[in-house]
């Protein structure tokens, strides 16, 4: 497609709204026309400008108190109007609270047992990878450029870590996102490999990550995975790529 | 409750005034929980907020004199091109901090609303859309309008005097 056509897209495709498949033909053209790929780069880079020069104001904390005040004072009037179902509730017969309490019980005792039983979190990565990839728009930041994509991860993910140089390597940057898992915030970055994505997630290594195995194979999905700690960060690599090239990749970010 | 700095930071700009802006999200506040039931599950939650904040403002006084102008030529659904304006971008993204903010203060609050939307809380365009009351194509257009007018203050072109005078209220 030539660059006419594209001209009013392009702000499109810095705020990430193209269709998937857009936003792969401009990655195509873009990586071969200067102009268009020096465009898209200066207008990503006055984004991110914006973004940081227009977060100027925050909340006072009077604001903050004013509002727990009135809300608060809000949701109790609400809880005083509900008080006649919460009566009813404490005139049901003791026997029926009892046997409610045990089915909960056993429910509780039930899904614990079956979360114990899996052998780690990292089939809950390949599910994260796999929900990524079906979503209408896969990456947050697109660029090819590290230094734009680390930057964007600044004050949304509570913490910060390298990118290396894949200059030479068969590996191509295709952007990031913000990945939660557990509730906590990281960083997700996807990589492609000829036609294969690749997730890269990296996250604050906490307990809740219980992670034994380094490499795993999702025989259910035939998913590859790498994982490893640095510098108190868990890395995590999804993909359907084989397990020797998630390891080359994996060697570049160790 | 970082909904609650989002919400603040956006009266402000649209204010630039300390209480107003306080009372305009305090208001908002109020109005959501009354109105909690008008919350459609599956919608953005953020982008409902944002809205009962925008329309609070656009019957303030402030909102009032604001009027929200945009020229009315303007107001096509037309795509705009970014006409290959490198330049210009690069002045943009190179500028200061202060050069940013000063040029947005200054934009016509039409096109200020809009990028605030885009770029500093990075919604969607669906979703400003909802927030704006506005069809996405209009937001698209506005949206390029607002940035190119943007770029081109920053890059010293002082196009913004007459791009006010041609302001028309529209709603």
């Amino acid at each position: 497609m030539s660059c006419e056509s594209w001209q009013t897209r392009v702000e499109a495709y810095v705020d990430a709204e193209l269709s998937p498949l857009e936003m792969d033909s401009f990655r195509a053209h873009a990586a071969g026309c200067t102009e268009c790929a020096s465009t898209t780069l200066a207008l990503i880079e006055a984004k991110g400008a914006l973004r940081r020069a227009g977060h100027l104001y925050a909340a006072s904390p009077e604001l903050r108190a004013r509002i727990a005040a009135a809300t608060g004072a809000q949701a109790s009037e609400a809880t005083t109007t509900r008080e006649p179902r919460k009566a009813a509730i404490l005139s049901w017969p003791k026997w029926a609270l009892a046997a409610a309490a045990l089915v909960l019980l056993a429910a509780g005792l039930f899904f614990y047992a079956a979360r114990t039983q899996r052998p780690s979190s990292l089939a809950e990565f390949a599910d994260l990878h796999v929900a990524d990839l079906a979503g209408s728009n896969p990456v947050e930041v697109v660029s090819t450029d590290r230094h734009t994509v680390k930057p964007w991860f600044q004050g949304r993910i509570p913490f910060t870590f390298d990118l290396p140089d894949l200059q030479g390597s068969p590996f191509t940057l295709t952007g990031g996102r913000v990945a939660y898992f557990h509730q906590e915030p990281g960083a997700q970055l996807i990589f492609t490999y000829q036609r294969h994505m690749i997730s890269a997630f990296i996250f604050r290594d906490t307990p809740q990550l219980t992670i034994s195995e380094s490499a795993f194979s999702d025989r259910s999905t035939s998913f590859n995975l790498q994982t490893w700690t640095k510098d108190g960060l868990r890395y995590v690599l999804v993909s359907d790529v084989n397990a020797a090239t998630l390891q080359q990749l994996a060697a570049l970010l160790h | 409750m970082p909904l609650l700095d989002a919400l603040f930071n956006f009266a402000r700009w649209l204010t630039h005034d300390q209480t107003e802006a306080e009372d305009l999200v305090q208001e908002t506040f109020a109005k959501a929980l009354r109105g909690f039931d008008s919350f459609t599950l599956g919608t953005d939650f953020r982008a409902w907020m944002f809205r009962i904040l925008r329309n609070t403002f656009l019957t303030s006084r402030t909102g009032l004199q604001a009027k929200l102008t945009v020229p009315l030529d303007a107001e096509d659904e037309a795509p705009v091109a970014v006409t290959w304006e490198t330049p210009e971008a690069l002045a943009l993204a190179s500028a200061s901090r202060d050069a940013l903010q000063a040029a947005l203060e200054e934009l016509p609050i039409a096109y200020r609303e809009v990028i605030l939307l885009c770029d500093v809380e990075e919604m969607k365009y669906k979703d400003i859309a909802e927030v704006l009351s506005l069809p996405i194509g209009t937001v698209m257009s506005r949206l390029a309008r607002g940035r190119k007018l943007l770029r081109q203050m920053l890059a010293g072109h002082h196009e913004v005097a007459t791009a006010s005078k041609k302001l028309d209220p529209i709603r």
